[in-house]
């Protein structure tokens, strides 16, 4: 009776304990309606964000990540050159002017700092701070992308307010350096300490128009990042006294959000219904962009048939690439074009729609079909199904499992094949094996996924045929559809270093015609971005940057009360 | 009862290895390879390699293992292979939310699935029983994210509107910089206990109801009524009493897989729990936050099976353990 009692009386205890331990998770209190009301009042711009930022260690591998950029990097650290919306370069809040780029041997180019331009200690951003991030990046372990930083001999800091940065032989995409995914960091702050232990999770310092509230502290992982003004910036300063970050994974979710009013801006991904939704709400508006993230089609130009030339262009003659616009892109933003080059439009020094040019239209042309393939040796079979030397026209698709799109797009390529006398197979991995072992070790014929565009036109890192992985290189490199055409090889390697900018961007134009030959990947659309607000509480120069995101600009926004 | 409480809990040892075992060959060799995860976007041609020697990669997989659980019973879980944060940060944060879920949805469904089972039990084929019956088996059958997207679309979408209300009554999402009182609280909590809920009362209320059944038809109920005790207190002091221990088995059981079972009502609602974070490792092979999450979850489960056992002897003195 007695260890009963004793063991009642423990689990009572133990119930209670719980009990109040949950309790005090909700904190009771009339003292905080005030700060109820301020959260919702207007006083913090409440954002929603898709994913959280892996580090905020931006030149670290675990880094590269485009929200992380968005949400944090872009609003706290200078640039040396950022990207407008139109896709053009220009010079960052940092610098005074336009640099100035010598050309020959060797390549220079002088960076004139803002002498305005402070650390929110108030310690001017001067030419060491080049240099630190130079050295960092070229000489550190586990870096994101040491590109171009590893082609600098020397950056000379004589005058803090100029960074002149000499290269070691032409770097045409120098525009991309201090800057890109990379930010300006202190160097007098960090100098002789672990970058990644002071950054990666968050800071106290910024050069931006914003700072993260109370340093590390803002970033409450998980949940939430928290801006708030710097006080030591030069350049306009926000209205606005708190930006919040809110992560919400859930496409459904955060479009739920926006549209009760939970949170007043979001970023979500496109799917069919959303801009109803959007409609419904009378204080929402939004603007549909298509960005620098593509879909295609890459084909595996080592395995056969796709190791025929013929062949390539026989799938892209038979892809009617609008009928999948029509059923994938279209239901959820209304719009949508067909891509015809793998450089954007939305950078227009550099694109041409090669693909256009030479004779793929949106739409299938079975004649085509049939004269490449019959050119090439191939006949038709009882079955309808191209075949030669007995062996049939057969392919197999993979793209990243569970993702609705992509799926239907298989389904429809699969249907339009089969017109045109292929026979396609779906089969499809996770996207860590896709991504992480079939594509780098060609284990695939045909693959459809999405790239990211950048300013910069190079594009030998995805096609020159110096960049095919294999296992000799570890199979370390971006080239996965094998694609060796010298063609490709001189034009794109050309862009990699020309410095002169009408020369850069004939040369891409030869390189993304040389492709649109070579045929070893099929462009199909560019991805819409929907950029959504509450236009009763948000005002100001609101629009999409499809390279820094949305909110590039929050410092010029107002938020109502 | 401590003999017996101290030997279940030395037995749950070797099931702990033998499972982390399992789990870290499956998710080593199947899994995401963690040196690609994390350099799979880095032009750094020697990424891969020296992540691969850095996180131990290279050894063999016997030796990972113990290497990894040698750093991990002494309390150094590491770092995310992903991200670098601290990994018992990651766990503790994730632990904490689900924790606050779980504990209200138990308590709101326990009171609910024995108050269900005993009138269900009590008014045996009657329209009422009838009709918890139908619910219960429609609650067992509906989709959670479905219930969970079905609820945000009424009580925070449609409610909103109808009232014509400025903020949301019942939230879809938790507060950004987390709930400010109890008012908050509950605004951010309802919809997920509520959808977490639905499940665990139609599964329970029909044990419940079971096991009240059987009470209720044995001698000394028949006994007590037959010496005029009121109804009421043979139902609730006797019957009831007599018939918790089978429930509470079953709940003790169910609130230990809870902690790692939550993955749709979290993603619903987009709560950063442990479904959460299981998700995210998974999708990025990150193996030293999986093993740990597996080992937390492991444990809860063995912990809560044995309060189950504890509970029964507690409820039941002719069972108690020696």
């Amino acid at each position: 009776m007695i260890a009963g009692l004793r063991t009642r009386g423990l689990v009572a205890v133990v119930a209670l304990v719980s009990v109040a331990a949950i309790v005090s998770a909700a904190p009771l209190g009339a003292s905080n309606q005030a700060r109820v009301r301020q959260q919702s009042s207007g006083d913090t711009l409440l954002i929603a964000a898709e994913q959280e930022l892996a580090t905020a260690n931006w030149i670290s591998s675990s880094a590269g990540s485009s929200w992380g950029v968005w949400e944090l990097g872009v609003h706290t650290l200078p640039q040396a050159f950022t990207v407008t919306p139109a896709g053009a370069y220009e010079p960052g809040a940092v610098l005074a002017g336009e640099p100035t780029l010598t050309e020959g041997s060797p390549q220079v180019v002088s960076y004139p700092i803002n002498p305005d331009a402070v650390w929110s200690d108030g310690t001017p951003i001067t030419s060491a701070d080049f240099e630190y991030l130079w050295k960092q990046i070229s000489t550190g372990k586990d870096i994101y992308d040491a590109t171009g930083y590893k082609s600098i001999t020397s950056v000379d800091t004589t005058d803090p307010k100029t960074a002149v940065v000499t290269f070691s032989e032409p770097y045409a995409a120098w525009k991309d350096l201090f800057g890109g995914f990379y930010f300006l960091v202190p160097s007098h702050l960090l100098e002789g300490k672990s970058l990644n232990k002071a950054m990666k999770d968050g800071y106290a310092f910024s050069g931006g128009p914003w700072k993260l509230d109370g340093g590390k502290a803002g970033w409450k992982k998980t949940k939430s990042i928290t801006l708030v003004p710097n006080d030591a910036y030069w350049g306009t300063k926000p209205s606005i006294s708190k930006v919040t970050f809110q992560f919400i994974v859930d496409s459904a979710a955060e479009t739920k959000a926006v549209a009760t009013g939970q949170v007043l801006a979001g970023y979500p991904q496109p799917q069919e219904g959303i801009l109803d939704e959007f409609d419904k709400v009378s204080d929402l508006q939004y603007i549909v962009d298509f960005g620098n993230v593509y879909e295609g089609f890459w084909l595996n130009a080592a395995k056969f048939p796709l190791n025929s030339q013929a062949v390539r262009q026989a799938l892209m003659a038979a892809t009617d690439r609008q009928a999948i616009i029509d059923s994938i892109v279209k239901p959820a933003v209304r719009e949508g074009k067909v891509l015809q080059s793998f450089v954007m439009p939305i950078f227009p020094a550099y694109y041409t729609p090669a693909f256009a040019d030479a004779g793929y239209g949106p739409t299938a042309d079975l004649d085509k079909v049939d004269a490449l393939m019959t050119g090439d040796g191939w006949a038709k079979g009882s079955d309808g199904i191209w075949a030669k030397n007995g062996k049939k026209a057969t392919l197999q698709i993979q793209t990243t499992a569970g993702n609705e799109a992509r799926e239907l797009t298989e389904e429809l390529w699969q249907s339009q094949l089969q017109t045109a006398g292929f026979e396609l197979t779906i089969k499809n991995p996770s996207s860590d094996v896709l991504f992480g072992v079939n594509g780098p070790k060609g284990k695939f014929q045909v693959g459809l996924y999405a790239q990211v565009g950048t300013p910069d036109p190079g594009l030998c890192i995805t096609f020159c045929s110096k960049n095919i992985p294999s296992k000799k290189n570890g199979f370390v490199g971006q080239n996965w559809t094998r694609s060796s055409d010298p063609a490709i090889d001189e034009a794109w390697g050309a862009v990699d270093v020309t410095l002169d900018t009408e020369a850069r961007a004939t040369a891409a134009k030869t390189g993304q015609a040389a492709l649109a030959d070579y045929l070893v990947s099929i462009p199909l659309y560019q991805k819409p971005n929907v950029f959504v607000w509450n236009k009763a509480k948000i005002s100001g120069p609101l629009e999409d940057n499809p390279t820094l995101g949305p909110f590039y600009n929050m410092n010029l926004w107002t938020l109502a009360g | 009862m401590l003999k017996y409480v101290l030997r279940r809990a030395l037995y749950s040892i070797p099931v702990l290895i033998l499972a982390s075992m399992l789990i870290f060959v499956l998710v080593r060799e199947f899994g995401t390879d963690p040196a690609r995860a994390r350099c799979g976007v880095s032009r750094d041609k020697q990424c891969i390699p020296r992540v691969e020697k850095e996180l131990g990669l290279d050894q063999a997989l016997p030796v990972q293992y113990v290497d990894y659980m040698t750093e991990f019973v002494q309390g150094h879980w590491g770092d995310s292979q992903r991200t670098g944060q601290s990994v018992d940060d990651s766990i503790r944060r994730a632990l904490w939310d689900t924790t606050q879920l779980a504990f209200w949805a138990v308590l709101l469904s326990g009171g609910i699935a024995v108050a269900i089972g005993v009138y269900s039990a009590s008014k045996p084929y009657s329209p009422g029983d009838y009709a918890f019956t139908g619910l219960a088996f429609a609650g067992l059958a509906l989709p959670t994210f479905w219930l969970g997207l079905i609820m945000i679309q009424y009580f925070t979408y449609e409610l909103q509107r109808w009232t014509g209300s400025a903020d949301v009554i019942f939230r879809s999402i938790p507060f950004a910089e987390g709930p400010q009182n109890a008012t908050q609280y509950f605004q951010e909590l309802a919809l997920p206990v509520f959808v977490l809920s639905v499940q665990l009362i139609a599964g329970w209320s029909r044990y419940q109801r079971s096991s009240m059944l059987e009470e209720l038809n044995s001698d000394y109920i028949r006994t007590a009524r037959a010496k005029g005790l009121p109804r009421r207190r043979v139902i609730w002091k006797h019957g009831l009493r007599n018939s918790l221990s089978a429930l509470v088995t079953v709940m003790a059981i169910d609130v230990g897989a809870l902690f790692g079972g939550l993955i749709i009502t979290e993603r619903v609602f987009s709560r950063p729990g442990m479904g959460t974070l299981l998700l995210s490792a998974l999708q990025n092979g990150d193996t030293n936050i999986l093993l740990p999450w597996m080992l937390v979850t492991g444990m809860f489960i063995i912990v809560f099976n044995l309060i189950a056992d504890v509970m029964y002897g507690v409820l039941d003195p002719r069972v108690r353990v020696a």
